[in-house]
């Protein structure tokens, strides 16, 4: 296999870190090590050749290729069967619909955030359940990190530089999380988005931090999402009118209420996309009433549309604890879902 | 022990964004702006436009603004841009 990289040679582990760290290349933790051996064995999970197009970034015209993402994928301490989910995200992220540069270079200051769904999450052992919008496990660890390092160094996504974020969020270092499909009795999100249930599955947003809610004092459906729906709004307030994908967090705790009562996915984002909305004129109430201007009756949902709500099963057995992620900036970006791509009618590379 | 690592980086510098070649003079120049539409920008260029035409004989200013200030400008905006000698592509964060 040839590989087209630049090759650095370091003495030891340590020359190693100070040549990342000094060149810009990292996000400021420690790094795998990326050698030749470790990204051909990424390539060839992956059954690519290096130089594969991976998709030409829609605004600047980079052309990503397999191997560039292999490397930041080591990087990021990825495993070559991590690889292909990587692929996969930045495949999704490429689209234009999803505004990629929009999205990693605004003040806003959003992360890319990547849901799995399908068979993969068992082979790569991710975990929905305890701490899942944390370090929940390896696999979402390093598949989140790799998104982020190959933003970084691949399209000059740096602070100061592409990256113009005013703050941005700690899920900009990793934001990736498994659904819990195994413990729902729900569609899971790539089914819900059109993808064969059988398939393995990747979805792409563009998106704010996490904003934790918790409701243990009911068990009706309505109540409890009511919750969901009144953070929304406080987004809506203190945040941005823009309407677009939003994705709130299911936990057990909350969803078996949901599930004993008949509701599916499709029921809570209907409620939701008819609670979830504020008049302009709320913005007066919340130190915004400059922009208010004659339009104070406006009514301002939080979705278009109730498909435009991501709702995923994730999070440990006990707690009444759910979040929303809200959306970058509404409809400037689109949540992009697409299946973990599986060549059938090729050879692996040849050394 | 000798590590043999990889370059990181795309390597090649993105194939657009190269300046155009540099005007001897602003006199009799038609300028045109493009604005990414945020409220910053419309004090910023109302001040160019009018120092232009004052100090620097530029004949004609055309403002056009984006409909999506993230995103590149509009095909329609950027099909004039042949008509002009030079652009001023502005932000208003």
């Amino acid at each position: 296999m040839q590989l087209a990289s630049r090759i650095y040679d370091a003495n030891d582990i340590s020359a190693v870190q100070e040549l990342y760290h000094s060149s810009g290349w990292t996000d400021g933790l420690p790094i795998v090590p990326p050698t030749a051996e470790s990204v051909e064995a990424c390539l060839e999970w992956a059954m690519m050749p290096p130089d594969q197009l991976i998709g030409i970034e829609p605004v600047r015209g980079l052309a990503i290729t397999a191997e560039k993402l292999a490397i930041n994928a080591v990087m990021a301490g990825c495993l070559p069967m991590h690889f292909p989910v990587v692929l996969t995200a930045w495949t999704a992220m490429m689209q234009d619909e999803f505004l990629m540069h929009g999205a990693t270079a605004s003040t806003g200051g959003c992360a890319v955030l990547v849901v799995l769904n399908g068979p993969i999450r068992l082979e790569l052992g991710t975990s929905g359940t305890f701490n899942a919008l944390g370090n929940s496990d390896r696999a979402t660890a390093v598949i989140g990190r790799a998104v982020r390092l190959c933003l970084i160094n691949l399209m000059d996504v740096r602070p100061g530089v592409i990256d113009r974020s005013t703050l941005g969020h700690p899920g900009k270092f990793s934001f990736c999380l498994a659904e819990d499909e195994e413990d729902s009795s729900w569609l899971p999100l790539h089914e819900q988005r059109g993808i064969e249930r059988a398939a393995s599955a990747v979805t792409v947003m563009a998106a704010g931090a996490p904003r934790q809610i918790m409701n243990e004092w009911t068990t009706e459906p309505k109540e409890i999402l009511e919750t969901f729906a009144a953070e929304m709004r406080a987004n809506l307030r203190h945040y941005s009118i823009y309407p677009g994908n939003y994705a709130i967090i299911v936990p057990k705790q909350l969803r078996e209420h949901l599930q004993a009562a008949g509701w599916t996915k499709t029921d809570i984002a209907d409620f939701i996309h008819e609670r979830a909305r504020i008049h302009r004129r709320e913005w007066a109430e919340v130190g915004k009433g400059a922009v208010v201007r004659d339009r104070g009756d406006s009514v301002y949902p939080a979705m278009e549309r109730p498909d435009q709500l991501l709702v995923v099963a994730a999070g440990g057995p006990a707690g009444g604890f759910g979040a929303i992620i809200p959306p970058w900036l509404g409809h400037k970006s689109h949540a992009v879902t697409l299946p973990v791509g599986a060549c059938v009618d090729c050879d692996p590379p040849k050394k | 022990m000798i590590f043999r690592v990889l370059d990181p980086t795309a390597e090649k510098a993105p194939p657009a964004g190269k300046l155009a070649p540099r005007l001897d003079t602003l006199e009799g120049k038609t300028v045109g702006f493009i604005s990414n539409g945020k409220e910053g920008t419309k004090g910023f260029f109302l001040h160019l436009d009018r120092m232009l035409r004052e100090e620097y004989g530029v004949a004609q200013v055309v403002s056009r603004t984006k409909s999506n200030y993230s995103a590149p400008a509009d095909a329609r905006i950027v099909a004039e841009i042949k008509g002009w000698d030079a652009v001023v592509s502005g932000l208003g964060d």
